[in-house]
Parts: C-alpha cells; sequence; structure tokens
C-alpha cells in the first residue's frame, strides 16, 4: 500500500514526508543511517523505522506509465 | 506538601518546549496534555475536489495525504466552523481557507511538493515545501480544488497542533554514600547514563533524564539498596513537540485558555442546579 513515503509518521503525526529525500540523498552519500536520523531530529523509534523501512514503490510503478505514454505519442 | 503553582522553562526551540511545573497534581497536568492533544485547533486540508487525477494514486489517497500535511495555522483571523455565524456546510471567508493544486507532468517525470499547492491565503501554507505529495509520469495531470479548516484533535489526528505531548514526576535520586561502595553495577544498568562514579562514590548528573525505570534500584548489591529513586509526587516535567502548525508557546497558551473556559463553565452548571435546587426546596 505504501508507494510514496508517508507525510506523517503513523505512531506520533511527526512529519516526515519532508525528510525522505535528504535522507536518500545522504545514505546513497554513503553516510550511516543513524547519524542522518539523529541530525534529522528524529528521536523517537516510530518516526525513525518510517524511513529505516520504506521503499518507495512509485517509481517502479510510474516505469509502465512512462513507457504506455511513449508508445501512445507514437502511434499518433 | 503543596507549594504555590511555579512553572518554568527547560528547553525551548522552534517545535519543543519542555517546561518544569511545580505545585499542582497529576489531575492538572494530565488535563493540559489531554486539552493540547485533543482540545486546542488547528488548521488542515478537509476536502478536496477533483477536477483532474490521472496519477497512480487514487482520489481518496491523495485527498488523505493532503489533508494530512500540516498547515501554519492563523487562530486569530479564522474561526472554528460550528462557531462561525455563516452556519453553512460550505463555509465562508471566516472559517475555510481554499487552496489549489494544478501540476501536468511535460516529457518528463516530476514530483508534486506541498509547495505547489496554491493557498488563498499567505498565513495559511503548508508548514514545509518538501513534502512530496505524489510523482506523475509523462503527461499525467492533476487538478483539485481543495479546502481546508479549522477543528480539533478529537475529530481527526490531523488537527492535533502536536505529535508528542507527555509528562512525567520530577524524579529524585538519593544516595547513601555511608552505604555505597562504588561498585558501579547501577552505573552500566542505567538506560539513561545519568550515574557517574565520582571518589568511590555513585553521583547523579541529569537527574531530569531519569525515566524512573528503577533499575539501579534492583542492581544494587546492598540490602536495603544505597540509592533510591524517587519523585516529586508535585512536579513534573511537561514536554511537546509541535507539528508546525501553531508555535510551541502558543499552543501552551491556548490550552490554558481552554482549560479556563471549561472549569467557568463547570462552575455555572453547579451554580444553575444549586439555584435550581433551591426553587424546588422553596416550591415543597
Amino acid at each position: 500500500m505504501l508507494m510514496i513515503i508517508p507525510i506523517r509518521c503513523f505512531t506520533c503525526g511527526k512529519l516526515i514526508g519532508d525528510k525522505w529525500e535528504e535522507y536518500v540523498k545522504r545514505k546513497e552519500a554513503g553516510e550511516d543511517p543513524k547519524r542522518i536520523l539523529d541530525d534529522m531530529g528524529l528521536t523517537r523509534y516510530c518516526c525513525r523505522r518510517m524511513l529505516l523501512s520504506h521503499v518507495e514503490i512509485i517509481d517502479e510503478v510510474l516505469e509502465f506509465y512512462k513507457e504506455a505514454s511513449k508508445r501512445k505519442i507514437k502511434s499518433e | 506538601m503543596r507549594n504555590a503553582l511555579n512553572v518554568c522553562v527547560l528547553q525551548k526551540d522552534d517545535s519543543h518546549l519542555r517546561l518544569l511545573i511545580q505545585g499542582v497534581d497529576v489531575a492538572f497536568v494530565n488535563s493540559l496534555r489531554r486539552i493540547i492533544i485533543a482540545e486546542v485547533p488547528c488548521m488542515a486540508i478537509d476536502e478536496v475536489m477533483v477536477i483532474e487525477n490521472s496519477s497512480v494514486l487514487h482520489d481518496e489517497i491523495l485527498a488523505h495525504r493532503l489533508g494530512l500535511i500540516p498547515l501554519t495555522t492563523d487562530l486569530d483571523n479564522y474561526k472554528l466552523p460550528e462557531e462561525c455565524s455563516c452556519k453553512s456546510d460550505l463555509g465562508c471567508k471566516l472559517c475555510r481557507v481554499s487552496l489549489i493544486l494544478d501540476v501536468e507532468a511535460g516529457d518528463k517525470m516530476m514530483i508534486v511538493y506541498s509547495g505547489d499547492l496554491k493557498s488563498d491565503d499567505p498565513n495559511v501554507i503548508p508548514v514545509s515545501n518538501r513534502i512530496p505529495i505524489v510523482k506523475l509520469a509523462p503527461r499525467q495531470k492533476v487538478k483539485l480544488e481543495i479546502y481546508a479548516r479549522l477543528s480539533r484533535g478529537k475529530d481527526h489526528a490531523k488537527w492535533q497542533p502536536v505529535s508528542m505531548c507527555a509528562y512525567k514526576y520530577l524524579p529524585r535520586i538519593n544516595i547513601d554514600e555511608g552505604k555505597c561502595d562504588g561498585c558501579g553495577k547501577c552505573i552500566n544498568i542505567c538506560p539513561k547514563r545519568i550515574l557517574i562514579k565520582a571518589n568511590s562514590v555513585v553521583s547523579v548528573q541529569r537527574v531530569l533524564d531519569c525515566t524512573l525505570c528503577q533499575d539501579c534500584v534492583k542492581a544494587c548489591p546492598k540490602k536495603p539498596p544505597a540509592i533510591q529513586v524517587k519523585w516529586n509526587e508535585n512536579s513534573f516535567v511537561f514536554s511537546f513537540e509541535s507539528t508546525g502548525a501553531l508555535p510551541v508557546e502558543r499552543i501552551a497558551f491556548e490550552a490554558f485558555k481552554i482549560l479556563d473556559k471549561r472549569l467557568e463553565g463547570l462552575l455555572n452548571s453547579l451554580a444553575a442546579a444549586e439555584r435550581a435546587e433551591e426553587v424546588e426546596g422553596v416550591g415543597s
């Protein structure tokens, strides 16, 4: 069901949506997730798991629509 | 044991407030906590008219995501819909803010952010501009008409102005220096690491971090234990964290205002009941 990063933490309601992109960027740069989360002020484990365990699937779904729109243009 | 009410700020920044409240009882701080969570109003998106949505997320999910976006709240210029003079389901300028989201992806993929929401009122905008709402494939389009309203946490969690609101007793740790031999068992077991060894006797640092778990008391090999963790029945460490919808001091201020109004209402109805009883007594 989780196609895209949730806006808020499921448990406490803290805003986490705007932290995802920075988190991914810094994680890919090789930084330790613990440090990134501490840095972003996510102190409770409910909010930390939101980012730690999230898998962004929407990008994979969008690939199909991207292909479809290409074919549509071609056929036109 | 009861002393005068005394409040001092332990820690304060943009989103956190930690207070030391002394001279009150649990009932008082708990009512304060419950009012902050369930009664202090704030702004959130409540109604979404979908004009066009060809994104991969369903209309309902899109609306739900929009609802959860914290909006900066202007409590002075807006009224709760049930208290507004317009008495209409649609709302009027005094109790509703309309926003528009109109985005279309070009030839490339794009991400729709909370910053793309165009609000009628510059005082009511998303707390952050970088919240992803949905991702669009080429030529997908989202066009929405959105209404935000004031309401309370008891109606829906999106109207809670805080993401955390809690209190605990003020910890009081006593170490019997005559009995303590500095074995260090309590130091190692403390989850908050608030005990340190000084001159072969254990001493306490950062008492406020103590969670009153009593692990150190259980770990002490002395019988009875050389360390005692007690708390002050009339002192509380009260802390909360704003979602960004309202400044922290405003949340506390509004909570006190609501509590005052509630207590006044209770006194009035008690007085009314008393009067009714008197009238009944005269009649019989």
